[in-house]
């Protein structure tokens, strides 16, 4: 689904270049889920950006199902990555001035999905990560692992093809990241293309295939082979 | 989408009290301010714009000419002649109305009497306005020459009630006069306002001046109406030729004028206008204006400082699928919402403070809570404020790259915002600091015009109007009030003291070189004891003496006469006016009148019993001043008990006479205060933020030893030296502006040195104050709280 050549990517300062990417091929198969994982600095938070359209490489090819997506303009990107994509942060990110039923009907809104239909789908998501007595609390009332549940939820509500994550245990303790990992799972489960970037090996033993990156370019990948039996 | 982002709008101002406190505030003084001063303004402008065919009507004004055929000066007025003659000349006119002046007179219902505001017109005069009648029409109303129409206030004063047709009122205490109608009382913005109309047919009857038909004395106002889209310029090249035959002077003396323009743009110069208070319409246009910019400044600085925290929001939106056209209309609804607010809070201070300021500047102001117009008006500004306000945060915030925002620490990075941010609070303040200069100097030119002398002593004088029986009976008047030891001396005159305006040129002297005079002279007629009562100073010669019999053609002449005449020893010279031969007698110092910014016309004093006007007293000063005034009232009453007494003090009409600049005393004082309050609120705010920002930092500070002082010292520097940069623009700039002000007075104060360091010390003190609370706030806090904050 993902195929991503010779991707190049240069932070530039007054004083220093650094390379972040440095010609880093990938693909990614609908209906994988893959972990991308790397010492600090080694280009993975930034690979997962140009995936989700927040950063611009200098060069390089990123097709989305025979898509070039690197050539589009702001709108078109915003566009597109409004209907295919949905995040999630380490932090969080939600918006503190939301209610947790505002928050995941936010990505509906941009996306010009009536005010029906709209309940309804918040209401299904909800119900399914277990925080209906939550919906009308504000992210602060509520812990970490709550809070990153309804970050999925938010991700997951436009039914993207694609899901982006960013650390997302990083900031949880153990028995809460493993209910986010397990959340994780079931949407795979379910068709949806998952890639996340971690520095835990446990989270990444949850995906099908892990990929290694140092200084900008992809060492080594391995299968998870664990997983993948247990796919069959 | 829209309730969403209104949510968020007002959820972000409930949990940022302070920064909404200010924003919300501060925009309101703003508005409140705004809209006083455009409510000031629109008063101002909509003079004599009421009726609906303002546009097509003209007053005439007439041309002095000077030396070598220029135009010395330019009135409002005209000859009885002018209106019938340029009607039948030309077809452009559709009416004319020949009016007096309009005088206080005195109206009666039986014992009932007050005075009012009379004036005479040609019936032409409902042609132009739209006078709005409760009792009879416009028809019938000045028809028959006994007949008088009363304004809906003085029928209430009169009779206590409207339903007075048919009544009778008499007018002077002489005629009886039958009332054919009665008008809503007149807009107070319009320049012919009048307590009581009468017909210009009465007026004939009673005036011979106003009987006949003539090209010389221009005592009468004349209204044209002209059709519509006539052109001015080939309407008054016209009336140059219908003069001409009729005088033989080929000078163009009366032109006309749109009356809806003479209010604002009544100051003429070679006979053409060439401004006049419009000008300060144009001021206070811009002190509105400027005012609500300090307050959107304000709300731009508070929006872009917070940047930080509403970083994180925008990144959140963008990455799942805001663009940027959706973020500027949710920050510009935030910003609406807020105006919306301060615009409901502003026209509530509007009305708790519009009292006061009509009674400040003697007008009466008011919001037309029902016209369509002002709430456009209001509703523009709520706009326009909104979007100058949150444009700037608007499309600041929006700008931000996600991955940066929601990754990286942002905002006080931002070299060029910060820098921006401090463009605009050296902005306010330049503003402030010049307003407070202006106001300075304002303040001292009016002290300066105050404290000039007026050439002699004004307190211990009095004056009445010499009206009715105060006429004929004038030596038993004076007998009376001298024996009753209430009054030390008096005379009458045929003009008041402190205000002159009778001018002629009709004058010559020996030696004259030039054929005719060209120079303006000012005539006053009295009798007896006229020196003797004002008090001003004889340089030479003597007053007019019961032993000279021949003083009846004797003259005195004001200092400035003498210099017009050239004579070395003026006493025992001879001058001419109006044809007959006058001996000059003594001479004067010249004295203020009419305006005291500027220097006056030559006088002359005639001796002439005939004509009256009014009568000045000097107060016996052994006496209390309550009693002599209850004496001198007793004693009028006596004579003349048709009229009520009115007893003025000279030294009120003379602080009259600084009214104009009062106002705009008034006006810079007022809106310069809350124009330094508003920039001071905004500081306030951006130090609290940046306080808030430097929790932190200051808390490991403190616990490594730094002092309350150092801290406060740390805080308040940079904007401190915001202010310095300010002053050092603001002087310069209001140094030049206020010389240019003070040039245009004939008499003037200069700007003296302390001003500009006072302003500039107020300014910094102010600040300082408005800084250092929040610094020692900060300072003092407890070094654990700050840890713990993170």
């Amino acid at each position: 689904m993902i195929k991503i050549e010779k991707l190049e990517k240069v932070y530039k300062t007054e004083e220093v270049e650094t390379t972040a990417l440095n010609g880093i091929d990938l693909y990614v198969k609908e209906g994988e889920f893959v972990s991308i994982m790397g010492p600090s600095g080694c280009g993975k938070s930034t690979l997962l950006n140009v995936m989700g359209l927040l950063d611009k490489p200098e060069s390089g090819s990123y097709k989305f199902i025979d898509t070039e997506l690197l050539t589009l303009n702001d709108r078109e990107r915003s566009n597109f990555r409004k209907r295919n994509m949905g995040f999630v942060f380490q932090n969080f990110n939600l918006i503190d001035e939301l209610t947790v039923f505002e928050n995941i009907e936010l990505p509906l809104i941009y996306n010009k999905v009536p005010a029906t239909e709209r309940k309804k789908l918040v209401n299904e998501i909800i119900e399914r990560m277990n925080i209906v007595n939550r919906s009308g609390h504000f992210p602060q009332q509520l812990s970490g692992g709550q809070q990153q549940r309804v970050a999925v939820a938010r991700a997951l509500v436009t039914k993207p093809k694609l899901v982006l994550a960013d650390e997302p245990t990083g900031n949880l303790d153990s028995s809460h990241g493993n209910e986010v990992m397990e959340l994780l799972c079931e949407l795979n489960e379910t068709g949806t293309t998952i890639v996340m970037v971690t520095h835990s090996s446990h989270d990444a033993s949850f995906s099908n295939r892990i990929i290694n990156l140092k200084d900008g370019h992809v060492i080594s990948e391995k299968v998870n082979k664990s997983r993948n039996e247990e796919l069959i | 989408m829209f309730r969403l982002n209104l949510k968020i709008a007002l959820r972000n101002l409930w949990k940022n009290k302070t920064s909404s406190f200010i924003n919300v505030i501060g925009l309101a003084i703003g508005l409140a301010a705004c809209l006083m001063l455009l409510l000031y303004v629109t008063y101002e402008w909509n003079f004599d714009k009421q009726a609906k065919e303002a546009a097509n009507v003209y007053t005439t004004m007439t041309n002095i000419e000077g030396d070598n055929r220029k135009i010395s000066g330019t009135f409002e007025g005209s000859v009885t002649a002018f209106g019938p003659a340029i009607k039948a000349a030309l077809p452009e006119v559709m009416y004319t109305a020949r009016m007096d002046y309009g005088k206080e007179n005195l109206i009666a219902n039986g014992t009932n009497a007050f005075k009012c505001k009379s004036k005479f017109a040609e019936t032409d005069i409902f042609k132009m306005y739209d006078y709005e009648f409760i009792q009879g029409s416009a028809k019938t109303a000045l028809n028959n020459p006994n007949s008088i129409l009363l304004t809906e206030s003085t029928a209430k004063l009169l009779f206590g009630s409207t339903d007075v047709l048919n009544k009778v009122v008499r007018f002077k205490d002489k005629y009886d006069l039958n009332i054919t109608a009665v008008i809503r009382d007149q807009a107070e913005n319009s320049s012919n306002r009048f307590d009581y109309l009468m017909p210009w047919s009465f007026y004939e009857s009673i005036d011979e001046s106003a009987k006949s038909i003539n090209w010389g004395n221009y005592s009468y106002i004349t209204l044209f109406r002209l059709k519509e889209n006539a052109d001015l310029a080939a309407v008054n090249q016209k009336i140059m030729a219908v003069i001409k035959n009729n005088t033989r002077n080929d000078f163009q003396t009366q032109a006309l004028f749109p009356l809806s323009k003479l209010h604002l743009y009544g100051k003429f110069e070679d006979g053409k206008s060439i401004g006049g208070a419009i000008e300060q319409i144009y001021l206070f246009v811009g002190l509105a204006f400027g005012i609500l910019l300090i307050a959107c400044i304000n709300f731009m600085n508070m929006a872009t400082a917070k940047s930080e925290k509403r970083a994180k929001e925008v990144g959140i939106k963008k990455t799942i699928g805001a663009n940027r056209t959706s973020l500027i209309i949710q920050f510009l609804t935030e910003s609406m919402v807020l105006t919306f607010i301060a615009v409901v809070i502003a026209i509530a201070l509007l009305e708790l403070s519009l009292p006061a300021f009509n009674h400040l500047l003697n007008i009466n102001l008011g919001i037309s809570y029902f016209n369509a117009a002002s709430w456009t008006g209001i509703l523009a500004i709520v706009l326009a404020t909104g979007l100058i306000a949150g444009s700037y945060p608007a499309f600041y915030l929006s700008s931000f790259n996600p991955v940066q925002t929601l990754k990286r620490k942002i905002g006080s990075k931002g070299q060029w915002s910060v820098s921006l941010r401090q463009v605009l609070v050296v902005g306010q303040f330049c503003f402030a600091i010049i307003l407070i200069v202006a106001t300075l100097v304002i303040y001292r030119q009016i002290q300066y015009i105050k404290n000039r002398p007026v050439g002699f002593d004004i307190n211990a004088l009095v004056e009445i109007p010499q009206d009715g029986q105060l006429k004929g009976k004038y030596e038993l008047f004076k007998n009376e009030l001298l024996q009753s030891g209430a009054v030390s001396a008096m005379f009458q005159s045929s003009v008041s003291l402190s205000h002159h305006g009778s001018n002629f040129m009709d004058v010559a002297w020996e030696g004259m070189t030039k054929p005719t005079n060209t120079v303006l002279f000012n005539q006053v007629a009295t009798t007896y004891d006229f020196i003797k009562t004002n008090g001003i100073k004889l340089t030479d010669g003597r007053d007019f003496s019961k032993n000279f019999a021949s003083d009846s053609v004797g003259v005195l002449v004001s200092a400035s006469a003498v210099k017009v005449f050239g004579y070395k020893n003026a006493v025992g010279k001879t001058m001419s006016a109006f044809g007959d031969k006058y001996h000059i007698i003594g001479v004067f110092d010249d004295y203020v009148w009419d305006s005291p910014y500027k220097s006056n016309n030559p006088m002359v004093v005639f001796f002439d019993p005939g004509r009256t006007g009014y009568i000045t007293m000097r107060l016996n000063e052994t006496n209390s001043l309550q009693s002599n005034i209850e004496t001198i009232t007793k004693i009028t009453k006596g004579i003349n008990p048709a009229f009520p007494v009115e007893v003025k003090f000279l030294n009120n009409l003379y602080l009259e006479k600084y009214n104009a600049e009062k106002t705009l005393g008034i006006l810079s004082n007022l809106f310069g205060g809350l124009a330094i309050f508003v920039s001071c609120l905004g500081l306030f705010g951006l130090v609290a933020y940046s306080a808030e920002q430097r929790t932190k930092e200051f808390g490991v500070r403190k616990v490594l030893g730094a002092s309350v002082a150092n801290l406060m010292q740390l805080l308040s520097l940079s904007f401190l030296k915001m202010i310095a940069v300010a002053i050092v623009i603001a002087i310069p700039v209001s140094y030049y502006a206020m010389g240019k002000w003070l040039i245009k007075f004939e008499f003037h104060t200069d700007i003296s040195w302390w001003i500009m360091p006072v302003a500039a010390v107020g300014t910094l003190l102010m600040a300082l104050i408005t800084v250092s609370f929040q610094a020692y706030k900060t300072a003092k806090a407890n070094p654990v709280d700050a840890l713990k904050y993170e």
